[in-house]
């Protein structure tokens, strides 16, 4: 668990969360395709990829929700959990080039038990193209979110 | 498309497929190296006992590791695509999507997730080189317990 995690109480529509760079590279992107037997030709087969149009390998769409989902959980630690998160791919992402990314916090509100999050977040390439971008719910629990 | 296809296609939509899997601490740590995740919370026991779980418990999208149904290589399309979007359409190149997963719980080791599987929709629009093909998938993930762990709603997009 990486920096200091977000005070509830301190967090406002200014709050900057730490952006996530990663670069997932071919042995990366197999082991996404083992874990979820995803046999699609156009995760490990260059030739495969190009002849769909495709300019390398692709990264999976959700591999890349995993990186945006790691960059809030990464944010909140054990103060909150990732409740919702939808994201486009509007752009292949291809290995060993990095992405970044990104969220912004649109709203705060709580509820009786709850305090909830709506966070923008995107993820770009290395050129600052976008890849991916979408709409995530965090929830801070009191359990964890008091101390 | 020719009306057979629609038929068929219509037949499709709204099928429900339910198959079920045991979830070992392997798998949560193979899910976690998969997607660059070092919190031992995903991997050592104790430090998840340390953090009030039980056992090691998932990253939040882990049930991805079970919406593609793993059915021998031969039912597979030619292209290795998931048979869930295996629908007849003329269109087999992949040019994107989207997914909207909804978290209810975290996984953990030992659960037993019941997977349903529902073709949602299929329809097309215009797009800039031709004709693309938006096909909608909704997986529902559920535990041993019968309580709802996960939700996805994955749109693929196809072209010719």
């Amino acid at each position: 668990m990486k920096g200091d995690k977000p005070v509830w109480e301190k967090i406002s529509m200014t709050t900057r969360i730490p952006e996530l760079v990663v670069s997932p590279d071919h042995r990366q992107v197999f082991m996404f395709s083992a874990a979820t037997w995803n046999r699609h030709h156009i995760h490990y087969s260059k030739d495969a990829a190009i002849r769909e149009g495709l300019p390398d390998v692709v990264v999976q769409r959700g591999l890349i929700g995993n990186f945006l989902g790691r960059l809030l959980t990464d944010w909140v630690g054990e103060r909150g959990e990732l409740r919702k998160l939808a994201w486009k791919v509007t752009r292949s992402a291809i290995p060993g080039k990095n992405i970044v990314c990104r969220a912004r916090i649109k709203e705060k509100f709580d509820s009786e038990d709850e305090k909830y999050l709506i966070c923008e977040v995107t993820a770009s390439n290395e050129k600052d193209e976008p890849i991916a971008s979408g709409e995530a719910m965090v929830v801070f629990t009191n359990n964890h979110g008091a101390s | 498309m020719d009306t057979t296809v629609s038929e068929k296609i219509l037949a499709m939509i709204g099928v429900e497929k339910v198959r079920r899997y045991e979830v070992t601490q392997k798998d949560i740590k193979r899910f976690a190296q998969a997607i660059g995740e070092t919190n031992p919370i995903h991997f050592d026991v104790d430090y998840a006992k340390s953090s009030g779980y039980n056992t090691v418990v998932a990253p939040p999208l882990f049930c991805q590791m079970f919406t593609f149904e793993d059915v021998p290589l031969e039912q597979l399309p030619s292209d290795g695509s998931p048979i869930e979007i295996d629908v007849p359409i003329p269109a087999q190149k992949t040019v994107g999507g989207g997914s909207s997963y909804e978290i209810f719980q975290l996984v953990k080791a030992g659960d037993l997730i019941t997977v349903k599987s529902t073709l949602k929709d299929l329809f097309t629009k215009e797009g800039k080189s031709g004709l693309l093909y938006f096909v909608v998938v909704e997986t529902a993930f559920s535990n041993q317990h019968n309580e709802p762990v996960a939700r996805e709603t994955a749109t693929y997009i196809k072209r010719v």
